[in-house]
């Protein structure tokens, strides 16, 4: 893992992005003629969506390549992955539910999209929170690996759902189905998320790095220890 | 009933705020534990 300031740079691109995409969409975008102005969420909760999506498949990737591989890089990404998909699969179903009330009239329903993201939510957490009960690093990364794999099944299933069930949720939002004037600013904040997550996904991997190496590092001379505090 | 939304500003303005609430919570959550984290050479 490198110490450049490349992630600084993209996450940082990636916030004005966040806000360029942010004002058209308030401001300069026109009503949509069934939803009013709360249409204008979608200019956030899409590219959420799409990023919660693109991060956990790379959590898969580095999951697969952590199995056949091996190597503390490839664990520290899937680590890093894994939160930065949870924290958008979490402000997804917020978002969501925010929509939810104006427009259906409530703010859950246990429909097939809604349901199978939950399910997203909750599998990348328990697997967040069960890692950090492993003490064995070697068993932590196999484990962690192997529960990536398993839930990455439910990305499918959360992207199609609304095709293979009947489901109160509208249909993926693409440029067939969206109307080509709210075309702009949905892109704008689409890429703003990702280089934002280019970013947080890169330093978190840094942060999990050095976590793993202060694991093997060899333990302080007991002088050291007691001049610096750490007992 | 014109099957029309009228107003929902209030409801935009929440999923907002808690869009830059969450990602900017999140990545200075990031850059802090980073900082605060201990320096060490990993092996592989």
């Amino acid at each position: 893992m490198g110490n450049s300031r490349w992630p600084f740079v993209t996450a940082g691109l990636g916030l004005a992005l966040l806000v360029w995409g942010s004002v058209w969409g308030l401001f300069y975008a026109p009503r949509e003629v069934y939803m009013g102005d709360v249409q204008r969420i979608m200019y956030v909760h899409v590219p959420t969506a799409w990023n919660a999506m693109l991060v956990l498949t790379f959590a898969f990737a580095c999951a697969v390549l952590s199995l056949l591989r091996g190597g503390w890089g490839w664990d520290a990404r899937l680590e890093a992955a894994v939160e930065g998909g949870v924290v958008l699969s979490a402000l997804l179903c917020t978002q969501g539910s925010i929509w939810a009330r104006p427009t259906w009239g409530v703010w859950w329903d246990w429909d097939p999209r809604l349901t199978t993201t939950a399910v997203l939510l909750f599998a990348f957490a328990g697997i967040l929170a069960l890692r950090g009960f492993v003490d064995d690093p070697v068993k932590r990364a196999v484990w962690t690996a192997v529960a990536v794999v398993i839930a990455y099944v439910d990305v499918p299933l959360v992207y199609f759902s609304v095709r293979w069930w009947n489901s109160l949720h509208q249909l993926q939002s693409t440029p067939e189905t969206v109307s080509r004037a709210f075309h702009w600013p949905l892109r704008i904040n689409a890429f703003g998320v990702l280089f934002l997550m280019i970013g947080l996904v890169e330093l978190r991997a840094r942060l999990a790095w050095q976590r793993r190496a202060a694991e093997s590092a060899p333990p302080l001379p007991s002088g050291v220890a007691v001049a610096t505090g750490r007992l | 009933m014109r099957g029309v939304i009228e107003g929902g500003w209030e409801f935009v303005i929440a999923a907002y705020v808690i869009t830059a609430v969450v990602l900017l919570g999140y990545a200075f959550s990031v850059c802090w534990r980073l900082w605060k984290a201990p320096r060490h050479d990993a092996g592989r």
